[in-house]
């Protein structure tokens, strides 16, 4: 999951998908406007049929793999 | 999809005033609904006691349904959002950001939820979040804004969700309103026109620049700090500029920035302040009664759609 989701980010942000890890901050990190966040959200939101909640509490890629894996459940 | 915006407002004209901090107060928001529009008050200079004081003079003025926009990102959205519930104003627009988590609140008040929307990602997101309709607001409107032009973003919008949409930046007249239509929008929001409305309070000095304002007179400011505002030409932002091209902090922007708006609002001060406003001030070259304007439009919206040929 943690592979799709890095895929999914570099597509949207033109990152190099190895240098997205874990820990990468969703907002700092990857030069990404909100619209850029809303994209990423709502793609990997189409890929795993979850709903994303509570965006503002997001900060690294890790924060976003755990919600998807928590809504999977 | 295609919805009466009408019906679901409950409100004459397709026509929504859009919300202007500093500009659109009870005086244009009443006189807009009166009309028979939607008046949209703008909150993100005020507090909740602010915004109570200005429902009840609104509806001390009108008995029409009128809008109450929240600028999510404002440290004042959580009160804000508990008075227009207690207040049970029917309708609320939103901004910057998601009104997700306040979703369940607005729908126990039986208020219907039109956010903003400047990509068709955000306006998916709204659309599960439990809008009633979204707001495709193009790149030629004033203050904030995206980076989609309208003609592009708007029939985007209209095929990526099921919810009536309002098509919004670059529309001043009955031409640009049947264009969008043609595009699929329900409902068409206007901000910069209704500027030089007789019943806005803004200082005349900003209603004279819309007026002699050219196509070309727009210009976008803060685009390095991810958040652009278009406003008119001025010293200020040419002192932007040089910021910018020198790769100043979001800090020193900001502070540019701060108390910009009031200063070309309230003191009429166009040269420092920030005169915010559409691509479209071009086109806006009189100040009529809100009720003119709304007629206006509407009749050479309606004369355009009635006699289109192929």
């Amino acid at each position: 999951m943690f592979d799709r989701i890095r895929e999914i980010i570099a597509d949207q942000t033109g990152k190099n998908a190895d240098d997205i890890t874990m820990e990468t901050n969703v907002k700092t990190e990857l030069e990404a406007d909100s619209l850029d966040i809303f994209q990423i959200i709502n793609d990997i939101e189409d890929e795993f049929d979850v709903k994303i909640e509570n965006l503002e509490a997001i900060q690294t890629v890790g924060d976003v793999v755990k919600i998807v894996e928590e809504n999977k459940n | 999809m295609y919805l009466d915006i009408c019906d679901l407002l409950s409100i004459q004209y397709p026509i929504i005033q859009g919300a202007m901090a500093w500009i659109s107060d009870a005086g244009l928001v009443s006189a807009v609904s009166e009309a028979g529009g939607l008046g949209v008050l703008a909150t993100g200079h005020i507090d909740a006691e602010g915004c109570i004081k200005a429902i009840k003079e609104i509806r001390e003025r009108t008995n029409k349904p009128f809008a109450v926009n929240i600028m999510l990102l404002s440290q004042q959205a959580d009160s804000i959002v508990k008075a227009v519930c207690e207040q049970k104003v029917p309708v609320v627009t939103t901004g910057a950001g998601s009104p997700g988590k306040y979703i369940k609140m607005f729908k126990e008040s039986n208020i219907k939820v039109l956010p903003v929307a400047p990509s068709v990602a955000i306006a998916k997101r709204m659309e599960k979040d439990g809008a009633d309709a979204v707001i495709a607001e193009g790149c030629e409107s004033g203050g904030h804004i995206g980076k989609i032009t309208t003609m592009a973003l708007v029939p985007q919008v209209v095929d990526a969700v099921n919810l009536p949409v309002i098509a919004a930046g670059g529309i001043a007249d009955g031409r640009g309103m049947a264009a969008a239509r043609m595009l699929g929008a329900s409902g068409f929001q206007i901000g910069t026109r209704f500027i030089v409305a007789k019943e806005c309070s803004v200082h005349q000095n900003y209603k004279n620049r819309i007026i002699k304002a050219k196509d070309i007179d727009t210009t976008t400011t803060g685009a390095s700090t991810g958040h652009p505002v278009r406003v008119i030409k001025n010293k200020l932002t040419r002192k932007f500029d040089e910021l910018e091209k020198n790769n100043a902090s979001a800090e020193e922007l900001d502070a540019l920035g701060r108390g910009a708006l009031r200063k070309a609002v309230t003191d009429g001060d166009i040269e420092n302040g920030s005169v915010m406003s559409g691509q479209i001030a071009g086109l806006v070259n009189k100040e009529q009664t809100a009720e003119e304007i709304i007629k206006e439009l509407f009749e050479q919206y309606k004369n355009i759609i009635c006699n289109i040929k192929i």
